[in-house]
């Protein structure tokens, strides 16, 4: 009789732990853990629970989701291929301006289109993602630095063209594309901006987990041995290059019709770049999700100093900087690395007893 | 011991440089050419001013091209070197200039911009030190992985953190120094020459042949060249490392911080000061190819004579354009730069 419970007892025990087991290899696959869910849940739920149900706090939720899905797409080049991209905002403003200019239904400029929102923001993606083609073919066969700079200058001038090209553009007096949703609540975009990070984190992980993944990181780690190994280094960068100036663009789309103002410089200038990329390395490099969990936790931050030090402008820009060098000496893995050490800890402890 | 061995001057090592570049030729041809252009349809003074931009490209560019050959850092923070010459020229001369005005004298306000330019060498080449030992030193240390692109990550921290802390201590106001000599310009024909452009122009070349003289003829010069040659066979023969690199990256910032101060004139100093000069020492460097010194002399008056053109044909604010069109040429044309690069390896394929 007891020997029976034990048995059909082990039996539901190995089922539920294959069930549990199962779960977890299907959330790996797409690159979360049982941990990164409940996170995920919680961010998620913040904006219903006071004190975050407030319409500003809401909003720097949404920048916090912004710059998240940004630090993803920009780690998905700079933590795999080991390629800084320094024409991101400037890719992801060419999105935004693409998207705008397409759905503008104002008689301000000399294209009046008038498409919905929803389908420009994808051309913009597509946009962004052939200037991303060029520049890669034109540079990824150079070494990393070339790429770095030739980005760089491509970046300026795509922001010297958006403000030199008034009637396309309105250049620097600003354009006002039109709202994506139609209400000023902010809470319904916190949930399409979750969505684009959640897709640009779930697409770009599927690719790392793939064949194509290990391409990048051998060519990331060790460029001459992945050649050596059969791997045809051009190519996959430009394939990855491109993919993250996709999805660059989409999240201009989405910024352009979220705020509702465009001008050159708060959206394509170098500093944006910069912000990304130190989001990016204190995350940690290689893991994409580590800028997404960072990204958060800044935005507050940020608008915290803001708020309180406004005697002090720019302070968060000089921590940014200090942060970053920090960082690349001492500690190249950032949070992300910080945060396996102490589950590993955590572990062993348990196991320890 | 010394061995007596001739070194080759900066013209004939240009010469040999040249023989097998055709399109180091063509741009040196075309940039003559545009020199002419510029003196007939926009007059002799645009004519001067080109040549005094090009000279402090060429100082800048000097200093961008000698870190990355010697130290492998592709230098991001080089325009706030830039900067903080400006604001040091600007913290040094106007006490001075005050001065004067309550009791004048004649040497003092010959010399009193000399001395601000010194003065900005010198923080300038304190600063590198410092900057050198404080982030690349123990980067060096700990590993020399991705070295390239980590210092790259590493300049882009430094340079957020001179350009928002100046903006934090100093606020964002133009600090400017529109004329370092009363004097009236010297006017021969229609062109007016200023002091403060023939000082600028005189100081960079003087600063550039020194430079230059000291690499290669002093011991410590040749050892920075060693450096750049063959680190680990510099190594095998003496040479202390650490030194030459802090002493690089130092003599580099001082020269950008030279720059700085003599065209304060030109750029009134506030915090983002350095981002055009930055602009234009990296269009330099990619144009006559990463970590060539004797092209980044002459690059630096090509840069500027393609600046010219640019204003005069296609209004300043293409100013920005032109110069990817020019770069992307470059890369599908001849990926080296038009002189050659001297760093190994700058084809993945």
């Amino acid at each position: 009789m007891s020997m029976e419970r034990t048995v059909a007892e082990t039996q539901a025990e190995r089922v539920s732990g294959g069930l549990w087991q199962g779960i977890k290899a299907a959330l790996a696959r797409i690159g979360f853990s049982p941990i990164g869910v409940v996170a995920f849940i919680i961010i998620a739920l913040l904006p219903l629970v006071p004190p975050f149900n407030q319409e500003h706090i809401t909003r720097w939720l949404v920048m916090g989701a912004f710059l998240g899905a940004q630090a993803v797409a920009f780690d998905f080049t700079a933590g795999y291929i080991n390629v800084v991209n320094f024409g991101f905002a400037a890719i992801l403003g060419v999105g935004a301006y693409t998207s705008a200019v397409l759905s503008n239904t104002l008689p301000i400029l000399i294209v009046q289109p008038g498409l919905p929102p929803w389908l420009t923001i994808w051309i913009g993606a597509l946009a962004s993602g052939l200037i991303g083609f060029l520049l890669g073919m034109l540079t990824l066969r150079l070494r990393g630095i070339f790429a770095a700079v030739m980005a760089w200058f491509v970046g300026i001038a795509l922001m010297g063209l958006a403000t030199n090209l008034p009637k396309l553009t309105r250049g620097s007096l600003g354009f006002a594309p039109p709202p994506l949703l139609n209400t000023t609540n902010n809470l319904p975009y916190y949930y399409v901006a979750l969505g684009i990070l959640l897709l640009t984190y779930i697409c770009l992980r599927l690719v790392t987990n793939s064949h194509m993944g290990l391409a990048f990181r051998a060519i990331g780690q060790n460029i001459d041995a992945a050649r050596a190994s059969g791997i045809n280094p051009t190519r996959y960068r430009v394939i990855n290059f491109t993919l993250s100036c996709v999805f660059a663009g989409l999240l201009g789309g989405f910024y352009a019709h979220y705020i509702g103002s465009l001008t050159p410089r708060t959206v394509m200038h170098t500093s944006k770049t910069v912000e990304v990329l130190a989001l990016a390395y204190i995350g940690g490099r290689g893991s994409m999700w580590g800028g997404a969990a960072v990204a958060f936790p800044f935005v507050f931050f940020i608008e915290f100093l803001r708020s309180n030090l406004a005697q002090l402008p720019g302070l968060h820009m000089v921590i940014y900087g200090v942060l970053l060098i920090i960082v690349m000496i001492f500690y190249p893995g950032g949070v992300a690395q910080l945060y396996s050490a102490i589950a590993r800890r955590v572990q062993r402890r348990a196991k320890g007893g | 011991m010394e061995a007596t061995r001739v070194q080759p001057s900066f013209g004939e090592r240009l010469m040999l440089n040249l023989r097998s570049r055709p399109a180091a030729w063509i741009m040196i041809a075309m940039t003559l050419g545009f020199l002419v252009i510029i003196g007939i349809f926009a007059g002799p003074s645009q004519l001067v001013n080109t040549i005094v931009t090009g000279g402090m490209w060429a100082l800048m560019a000097v200093g961008l091209a000698l870190v990355f050959g010697v130290m492998n850092i592709p230098h991001f923070a080089h325009g706030d070197s830039f900067m903080i010459g400006a604001y040091v020229a600007y913290f040094v001369f106007t006490p001075i200039q005050a001065s004067l005005r309550d009791n004048p004298n004649p040497v003092l306000s010959a010399v009193g911009p000399l001395i601000a330019w010194a003065a900005a060498a010198l923080v300038g080449f304190v600063v590198g030190a410092i900057m050198e030992k404080l982030v690349f030193y123990p980067l060096r240390q700990r590993t020399r992985k991705g070295w390239v692109m980590n210092t790259f990550l590493l300049t882009v921290g430094i340079s957020f953190v001179l350009v928002y802390g100046t903006n934090l201590i100093l606020g964002p106001n133009f600090r400017g120094v529109p004329n370092y000599w009363n004097m009236p310009p010297i006017v021969i024909g229609s062109v007016r020459l200023t002091m403060e452009r023939i000082a600028a122009f005189v100081v960079a070349i003087v600063a550039i042949v020194a430079f230059w003289i000291f690499l290669s003829s002093t011991r410590t010069g040749r050892a920075i060249r060693a450096v750049a040659q063959d680190e680990m066979g510099a190594e095998m023969v003496g040479i202390n490392l650490n030194f030459i690199y802090t002493l690089t990256f130092a003599l580099a910032t001082a020269m950008a911080a030279l720059a700085g101060a003599s065209l304060l004139f030109m750029f009134p100093a506030y915090p983002t000061v350095g981002l055009k000069p930055l602009y234009f020492a990296w269009y330099v460097v990619m144009l006559v190819g990463l970590g060539n010194v004797q092209g980044a002399i002459v690059g630096g008056f090509i840069v500027a004579v393609l600046q010219t053109l640019t204003q005069q044909f296609f209004g300043v604010s293409y100013e920005d354009v032109v110069p990817v069109v020019v770069m992307i040429l470059v890369l599908l044309l001849v990926p080296n730069g038009i002189f050659g690069s001297e760093v190994k390896g700058i084809q993945e394929q």
